[in-house]
């Protein structure tokens, strides 16, 4: 098949399989609906989270408007820690348009956390819903476009579930405790991962942001996240993606080493030196600043930094972090376009 | 056991270096042996204590240090803090006084915050500190009800920034000489004029740094206030 005739899905597969696809795909494996695909459906941002119709509609948007070459489900950060007994705010009453957070934490133990991870756990909050909006989209878009979505990484998840203060200064003072930990909640996002593969999505993030080497030390990284992070990535199907936002330089040999099929970094990790570290194999995705780019910049910048993102040899354009929803759509067109127009 | 000169220095050391290192029970012992001297013990805060924390937003700048580290140096300082404050003799200095502070809503970063809260802390503020993810109405009960000198927003988001000057607006309209202080990684000076709020701390970036230097400016009115008294 000649790449004219690929479909965005087999643009995005092929590119997490390692294969070079000229141009590079624009997609991402974070949230990505626009206030602007909300406006056309008449629907609430809050209103989407707990409703599969909704999701999957909005969802689509972005692919709908933009080409841009992907579907992600859900938007928040919350499904796992739900499953796990946590309870999310969706901000419904709010007049702003917030993205929902953890209101109460379970706090599960790791011996909890253990007893926790079994296929029960699927059954559990919105997870039957997400994959419920997977299908309603699959049977709408067909193979056309990957539907993407995603899991916490096990420090991330922690800092859900229970006080991140805890976790942070555990991973110091006792690191071995803190192993065992992220070991038991590495079951629970494998098992949850793979159940998402399994039910009708094509790949998976798996989102480590609160481990970035702003906040954590390399050491510590080593010690105490990595050992984590290599065991979802030995036990979870593919495709894969570890993105981890943050100046994440000091760590991303330790990354691209877990063995994921691909790697997600943001505007704060230098490409090219990412590139150096981690050699040519690595499927690297990124790596502009969404919210500068796309919402406070115009349409120009926001074509430049999108052709930068492919001279500095991203295998894929991918927004550091979630699309912030009010983000200008003539700033996604720009994005769009000068990746259909730059190649290296 | 008096207070000597050689004693002292040797207690502030430890003070410092302990909250460096994160030594909780060295922190401590040198924080009650001060104590166990009857002496004053605003030398003991501010030279010890905030020093050692001083040292610690030095190495978290250089990024020696990372946020584990800074909790827990926050955590001996509170320590050494909690033995030491009741034996301060109150300065009669007109910066003491309320604050009210918290993350705004829709925004569940408060690490940065927990720090501000804690030079406050240090500072002897009486400190109300309202959590993460804070309903914005709540800042200006808060203020109401405490009458707080200075209302401390954070936000970490450049979208829940923007709850920042409903607050400010609502605090103005009832109370106009209250202070507003703005801070988080989005807030630049430019926003802190477009929202209308009284300061921020000045780079937001260099985190914990900025912080101290909040303090120690305190620190210079408080001394600035005894001399002239
Ligand atoms: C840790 C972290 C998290 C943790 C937060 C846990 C917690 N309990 O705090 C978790 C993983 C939960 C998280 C979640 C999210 N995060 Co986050 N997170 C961070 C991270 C990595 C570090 C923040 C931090 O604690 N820094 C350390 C402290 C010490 O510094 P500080 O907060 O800046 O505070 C200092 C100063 O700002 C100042 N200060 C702070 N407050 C105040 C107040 C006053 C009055 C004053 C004077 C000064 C002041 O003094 C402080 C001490 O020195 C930053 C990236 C970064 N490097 O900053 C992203 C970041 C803030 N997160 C971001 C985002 C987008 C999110 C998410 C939406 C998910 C996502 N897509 O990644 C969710 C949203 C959650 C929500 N709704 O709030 C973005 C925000 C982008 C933007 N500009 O809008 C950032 C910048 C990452 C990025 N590069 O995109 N995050």
């Amino acid at each position: 098949m000649t790449e004219a005739t690929m479909t965005a899905k087999e643009r995005v597969l092929r590119t997490l399989k390692g294969e070079k696809v000229t141009p590079v795909p624009c997609f991402s494996g974070v949230g990505n609906v626009t206030t602007k695909g909300l406006e056309k459906l008449g629907y609430r941002f809050a209103d989407l989270h707990n409703d599969a119709q909704k999701m999957a509609e909005a969802a689509m948007t972005s692919w709908e408007l933009f080409g841009y070459e992907c579907v992600v489900i859900p938007f928040d950060l919350c499904l796992e820690a739900e499953a796990l007994g946590c309870v999310m705010n969706p901000y419904a009453e709010t007049e702003e348009l917030l993205y929902p957070t953890i209101k109460e934490k379970s706090k599960l133990t790791t011996e909890q956390l253990r007893a926790a991870a079994t296929p029960e756990l699927l059954k559990k909050g919105r997870i039957p819903l997400v994959i419920e909006a997977a299908r309603i989209v699959r049977e709408k878009v067909g193979d056309q476009v990957a539907i993407g979505s995603y899991v916490l990484g096990p420090f991330t998840l922690g800092g859900q579930i229970n006080e991140l203060e805890v976790i942070l200064k555990g991973s110091l003072k006792k690191p071995e405790e803190m192993k065992e930990y992220l070991d038991a909640l590495a079951d629970v996002i494998i098992l949850v991962g793979n159940h998402l593969l399994q039910n009708g999505i094509d790949y998976i993030s798996v989102r480590e942001m609160g481990a970035t080497s702003d906040v954590l030390s390399p050491r510590v990284f080593k010690k105490v996240i990595f050992p984590a992070l290599k065991k979802v990535a030995d036990n979870m199907a593919s495709p894969n993606i570890l993105h981890i936002c943050g100046s994440v330089l000091p760590v991303i040999d330790m990354m691209a080493e877990c063995g994921y099929s691909a790697l997600s970094i943001d505007s704060k990790t230098p490409m090219k030196e990412a590139r150096e570290k981690t050699g040519e194999k690595t499927v690297i995705l990124g790596n502009f600043n969404p919210f500068a780019t796309l919402n406070t910049g115009d349409a120009e910048g926001a074509y430049n930094v999108a052709a930068q993102c492919v001279r500095d040899g991203v295998n894929g354009v991918h927004p550091g972090c979630d699309i912030w929803p009010t983000a200008k759509p003539e700033n996604l067109e720009a994005m769009m376009k000068a990746v259909r127009e730059t190649s290296v | 056991m008096a207070l000597d000169s050689a004693k002292k220095e040797e207690l502030l050391k430890r003070l410092a270096q302990g909250v460096v290192e994160f030594e909780d029970d060295e922190v401590r012992e040198a924080a009650q042996e001060w104590v166990d001297t009857g002496e004053d013990t605003y030398d003991a805060i501010f030279d010890g204590l905030v020093s050692g924390m001083e040292e610690v937003g030095k190495l978290f700048s250089a990024q020696e240090y990372f946020v584990p580290e800074m909790l827990m140096a926050a955590d001996s300082l509170y320590i050494g803090l909690d033995i030491l404050k009741p034996q301060m003799k109150p300065r009669d200095s007109g910066v003491k006084g309320a604050v009210v502070i918290g993350t705004v809503q829709g925004d569940v970063h408060d690490i940065g915050k927990n720090i501000v809260k804690m030079m406050f802390d240090v500072a002897g503020f009486n400190v109300y500190d309202l959590g993460r993810d804070v309903p914005l109405e709540d800042f200006l009960k808060k203020q109401l009800e405490t009458n707080s000198d200075i209302v401390c927003l954070s936000a970490m988001m450049t979208t829940t920034m923007m709850g920042m000057p409903k607050v400010i607006e609502m605090i103005r309209a009832k109370n106009p000489n209250c202070k507003i202080m703005i801070g988080g990684a989005p807030i630049t000076d430019d926003i802190v004029g477009k929202f209308g709020a009284d300061a921020t701390a000045k780079d937001a970036s260099n985190a914990l740094e900025e912080a101290v230097k909040m303090v120690v400016s305190l620190r210079e009115i408080q001394k600035e206030a005894n001399a002239k008294s």
